[in-house]
């Protein structure tokens, strides 16, 4: 069976979670981005990247709830894992608050442009979406935004960015993801795992 | 520009050609459809755009826009070879035929064994079939009405989760599990008992898990894969026109792409050489017979 994690914040907690589903996934020692490790094969790659490697064969995925509706791929989503939470909002700086309703004509700098766009088009508010794809916080500072959609966890980088956290967007979690085929080929072996990644995060919590 | 357009093209015109002959041969006939048609709330993706203060969309689902051409139901059986857009610039190629008034079951036996031969024609035979019911679904959701939403999401996500955390009795959890995970060749549903046995073929399986999330199905659906490829190859379902029951799939042609081996199918190709005259009197002779030919240089 081959698996993708994402390189970053959810690699330490996904080897972890499988590790407690008795899948025993050898973290790379050096640059290598595939690992064998006897019948299981890890693949690592950038988180965005994750939900279309699954999409595309890879059997199964672990990646943030952000990326998969950024990403709107079609996979399984069979679980909820514990870990990875935070959330996706819309932030702008301090001295320049503004309502939304209020933000027509706002650029808004994110790693997210589909969800973004989405927001605010529930809202009704026609902004400019520009795609970045890291310090998000910078963008505001230099005044190429006047707000951004961003992850926020602890918020300690949004204050230290002069940064205000205007409306949570979406809570996020880490999830399973599974390839459409390999659930049908690999029936048994997918369903025994879902269920021990289960029981795994039941204990966690 | 498309990266080596022509070698693409290539591709899908030796699939094509097998698929057309093989839906000709079950007796489809080729639908033409306009590549332009005004909006309606009916036409499924394709790109929209406005011109001259009208809303039009740019190949849209084919089958949608088959029922959005055809005035009265009639007995038809169409197929087609078209690229779909779905709000983008790029499209995807499909193949896929529309068994429109035929009769219940019969109808269905039919699609799916066109679906088997069309794969069998490229050389395909590792593939699987999977059928489904709507109607299982439905009918399960007894009592349960006001959850109808969460029972498809956990279904179509295949997160039972969902439906763990519904406040429903342990009994329904149990009953909606089974289904869940119901994967055979007999089930408590006659009419699908009846189309596997009739189709025959040891790849078709019913599979309750099994889901097309498409408005206009009405029941049985089902999803082609192939245990070499990681997206599906096709699927298709049942559906209704103005009271006229009807049944159709379509391919994806870019998967169909990634397991066809041309060159497989190239060696039933007759070499034929010799005396020019001599040599395509037989070659005129085979192509008759319908049999492919090529005369040497």
């Amino acid at each position: 069976m081959r698996f993708v994690l994402p390189k970053g914040r959810l690699f330490k907690g996904s080897l972890e979670i499988l590790r407690k589903a008795g899948v025993e996934l050898k973290p790379p020692e050096n640059r290598e981005l595939i690992v064998k490790n006897g019948k299981y094969e890890l693949l690592l790659a950038r988180s965005f990247d994750v939900p279309v490697y699954v999409e595309h064969g890879v059997d199964v995925g672990i990646a943030g709830s952000d990326v998969v509706e950024e990403r709107e791929s079609d996979v399984l989503i069979p679980l909820e894992l514990p870990f990875g939470k935070c959330r996706l909002s819309l932030a702008m700086p301090a001295e320049s608050l503004t309502e939304i309703e209020d933000m027509e004509g706002f650029r808004i700098a994110t790693k997210y442009p589909n969800i973004a766009r989405k927001f605010f088009e529930r809202r009704g508010v026609d902004v400019e979406v520009i795609k970045l794809h890291g310090s998000i916080e910078l963008a505001p500072k230099i005044g190429i935004a006047d707000a951004i959609v961003d992850i926020v966890e602890t918020g300690n980088t949004l204050r230290a960015n002069g940064l205000v956290e205007v409306e949570k967007i979406m809570d996020v979690s880490a999830l399973l993801l599974v390839n459409r085929v390999s659930q049908k080929v690999k029936f048994e072996e997918i369903n025994r795992l879902v269920l021990k990644l289960k029981e795994a995060g039941r204990n966690d919590v | 520009m498309r990266k080596d357009l022509f070698s693409e093209s290539g591709r899908l015109a030796d699939i094509t050609k097998y698929l057309r002959r093989t839906f000709e041969l079950w007796g489809y006939r080729e639908v033409f459809l306009p590549a332009v048609e005004e909006f309606s709330g009916n036409l499924r993706k394709g790109t929209k755009f406005a011109y001259n203060n009208g809303f039009y969309v740019i190949k849209p689902d084919l089958t949608s826009q088959i029922l959005a051409n055809l005035k009265e139901p009639r007995r038809m059986k169409l197929y087609y070879i078209s690229e779909v857009l779905n709000g983008g610039i790029r499209g995807k190629w499909q193949a896929g035929v529309e068994f429109i008034g035929g009769k219940d079951v019969q109808m269905q036996v039919e699609v799916l064994l066109t679906a088997i031969t069309s794969l069998e024609a490229l050389g395909i035979e590792d593939f699987y079939i999977d059928v489904g019911s709507l109607k299982v679904w439905e009918n399960s959701m007894e009592g349960i009405e006001e959850f109808r939403g969460e029972v498809f999401e956990a279904l179509t996500r295949r997160n039972f989760e969902i439906i763990e955390r519904l406040p429903i009795s342990e009994e329904k959890k149990e009953e909606l599990w089974r289904l869940f995970n119901f994967r055979g060749k007999r089930c408590g549903y006659g009419k699908l008992n009846e189309i596997v046995d009739a189709v025959d073929d040891e790849r078709v399986f019913i599979d309750f898990g099994t889901i097309r999330p498409l408005p206009y199905y009405r029941d049985i659906i089902f999803e082609i894969y192939s245990p070499r490829l990681g997206k599906p190859l096709g699927g298709g379902g049942e559906y209704t026109f103005k009271g006229t029951d009807a049944f159709g799939f379509a391919f994806d042609l870019n998967a169909l792409s990634k397991l066809f081996d041309g060159r497989k199918m190239e060696k039933s190709r007759k070499k034929v050489s010799g005396d020019l005259r001599e040599a395509y009197r037989l070659a005129r002779e085979l192509v008759k017979l319908g049999i492919p030919v090529e005369v040497g240089e």
